[in-house]
């Protein structure tokens, strides 16, 4: 500690140790938040059209169109250390062949962003439920979303993407159902997943399957005999059998 | 002149200080960032935001540098000193180099 470098050198790599051990403690103290997580999904309608994969290509694919309710309670998951969870809903099935694992696609995600996440056009903002008024022109409430972090309520909601298999059908298919799952990116610390066990404080996710289901044959009227209403002014975004290529989502 | 300017200069830069300095400036920057981790930590948690715990750690980090780094003049309280010069007269009276007397 003789001459000024010196002091420099020491006192920056003290500065390193220290900011590491905070971080380490910081990333241990998630710990003692407890997570109870739930959610529950449901489909709430299935059509499987044939498409193709872009505007110039030759092939014709099989594409799920899945319509779904989501309820979510992941507020608990939002803690001091949460930088933002990603939160993804699949679709999962058995693939053809027995020996080789289900096959999963992503139907519908998010980007829940926490409280000191600064501000990007990628975060999820929740639709306004019908029946409750916007206040209108205030440029506060449009970039935030009006419900509390983690708290969904989707009714109906149309995917984000329209799914396929790698074998190009899908139709018929049996045994699918619908998985809620997430990532929680920290600040500081490991990326989590969503997980299904009780670790100490932290609970496992309750709900979060829908009901086995079928993809249906294509043109078929869907399955179920509840409301199979389409929005009304959408009907232009229901792909038809044999014809177009699969909406583009922006 | 200009080694008198340098000599200045290079006495700046350098910064040095004397032992008692030394293990003082080592324990202060010891104390200090250690103090600063916690506070940062708590308050943070206390706070339930983890940019408080950043920006006081930052903080602490810096007053740490501005206590320690300069060369402050309680730094240099007990300087050793040196040893008085010797009157070199003991034994050798001159060198011999290559037979020639030199000093």
């Amino acid at each position: 500690m003789h001459s000024t470098l010196v002091r420099i050198q020491n006192v920056f790599g003290f500065f390193t140790t220290v900011a590491f051990s905070v971080a380490a403690v910081i990333a241990l103290s998630t710990f003692i938040h407890p997570q109870t997580p739930q959610a529950s999904v449901a489909l709430r309608n299935v059509q499987v059209v044939r498409g193709r994969p872009h505007y110039y290509s030759y092939k014709k694919e099989e594409y799920a169109h899945i319509k779904f309710d989501l309820d979510t309670d992941l507020s608990t998951l939002f803690n001091w250390n949460t930088k933002q969870v990603f939160l993804y809903l699949k679709a999962v099935y058995p693939s053809t062949k027995p020996f080789e694992p289900a096959s999963e696609a992503i139907i519908w995600d998010a980007i829940l962003p926490g409280a000191a996440a600064p501000w990007h056009q990628n975060h999820y903002i929740h639709p306004t439920p019908k029946g409750t008024k916007k206040p209108k022109n205030s440029k506060t409430n449009q970039a935030k979303s009006h419900m509390p972090a983690g708290i969904i309520k989707l009714d109906s909601q149309r995917p984000k993407y329209q799914i396929t298999d790698i074998s190009g059908k899908l139709q018929n298919r049996t045994n699918v159902h619908l998985e809620l799952g997430w990532n929680v990116q920290p600040w500081v610390g490991a990326l989590l997943w969503e997980n299904w066990k009780d670790y100490g404080m932290w609970k496992g996710l309750k709900g979060g399957k829908s009901e086995v289901f079928t993809f249906p044959a294509i043109g078929a009227k869907a399955p179920k005999k509840e409301k199979l209403d389409v929005e009304k002014g959408k009907e232009g975004h229901r792909l038809m059998a044999g014809q177009e290529q699969p909406r583009k989502n922006n | 002149m200009a080694d008198q300017l340098l000599e200045q200069v290079r006495d700046a830069v350098e910064g040095q200080i004397d032992f008692e300095g030394q293990r003082l400036a080592e324990l202060s920057t010891n104390v200090l960032l250690g103090a600063a981790g916690i506070f940062a930590f708590f308050i943070g948690f206390m706070a339930q935001d983890i940019k408080l715990t950043l920006y006081i750690g930052l903080a602490g980090a810096a007053v740490t540098f501005l206590a320690v780094v300069p060369p402050w003049p309680f730094y240099n309280k007990k300087p050793e000193p040196w040893l008085p010069p010797h009157v070199a007269t003991s034994g050798i009276q001159s060198i011999d180099v290559d037979g020639q007397k030199v000093g």
